[in-house]
């Protein structure tokens, strides 16, 4: 378990350090600011995002497409979860501002699970070939 | 491969050379067979009752893959299904070099017998052999299902 949270740990700084680095780069350019509010969203997002990725293990028995809509679904729930609170206690925040924010986590989503099908399917025709190579050097 | 045969009436004892230029399975496979340690599974046939049923010897090679079901251990072939009384670890040891790799906590698969490997809608990726049936490939070994089938080729 300790070995477990420290490996989720390692992964959370790693996906932390990259978006927020990625986040400088994008403000420099546009040339917008961030408040610390935004700050810390980002890092409950990131959280929660390496949170539910981690959990990809539990669902080895499952097809990565359950997997997928599995581990989205939570992720909205978490999120869902995190909006309420800051609306409760820190802002109100719009409809706009949720169908934005839901927006914003859902596309990288979509563009992630479309690669990770991509590299299934043309990973699979790699090894289908190796495998016929293999037969072919027995014969 | 070439092969030469020679027939000597004469000579007291009877001798294999075996000229090769790295140790791959193929060589493995005939030391082994050469020193009678070919791995040989012994199975009854698996619709038959255990006491009764008589033990056929099954040719490694002969086998598609092996299943691993309530604690007991099944061998399918072309000529059907057979009851293995051995543990699936053994057999993943003993079969390393004839093909045999492992796919998921169950199933140790024979790569030369698989017909095609094709992953489904759902994403699932399954090995199909030439009697139909198809096993799927656990998530958690297609690295070392990958990393075996690069071994194989490089010794191939």
């Amino acid at each position: 378990m300790k070995e477990k949270v420290k490996e989720f740990l390692v992964e959370l700084c790693c996906v932390y350090t990259f978006i927020s680095v990625l986040g400088a780069i994008v403000n420099i350019i546009a040339g917008t600011e961030t408040n610390n509010i935004n700050v810390l969203v980002m890092f409950a997002t990131c959280t929660i995002a390496t949170f539910v990725l981690f959990l990809h293990k539990l669902f080895d028995n499952f097809s990565p497409l359950f997997m997928m809509i599995a581990q989205y679904l939570i992720a909205s729930a978490l999120i869902g979860g995190m909006l309420l609170l800051i609306s409760i206690f820190v802002s109100p925040i719009s409809p706009r501002g949720w169908f934005e924010f839901y927006r914003s986590f859902t596309i990288p989503y979509i563009f992630l699970a479309g690669f990770y099908y991509y590299r299934v399917f043309s990973e699979t025709k790699k090894q289908d070939a190796l495998i016929k190579e293999i037969q072919n050097l027995q014969k | 491969m070439k092969l030469n045969l020679y027939e000597d009436k004469n000579i007291k004892e009877e001798k294999v050379d075996i000229h090769f230029t790295n140790m791959r399975p193929v060589i493995k496979q005939l030391i082994d067979t050469v020193k009678s340690e070919r791995p040989t599974l012994s199975g009854r046939p698996a619709d038959e009752d255990l006491d009764d049923g008589e033990e056929i010897i099954l040719d490694a090679k002969e086998i598609y893959y092996l299943d691993h079901v309530d604690r007991k251990l099944f061998a399918y072939t072309r000529d059907g299904v057979f009851r293995i009384m051995n543990t699936l670890a053994n057999c993943e040891e003993m079969l390393w070099n004839y093909g045999f790799v492992r796919v998921s906590k169950s199933n140790l698969i024979n790569i030369y017998k698989i017909k095609q490997l094709k992953p489904d809608t759902n994403m699932k990726v399954y090995a199909s052999f030439d009697n139909g049936d198809r096993i799927c490939i656990n998530r958690s070994y297609n690295k070392s299902f990958k990393e075996y089938l690069q071994r194989m080729r490089r010794m191939g």
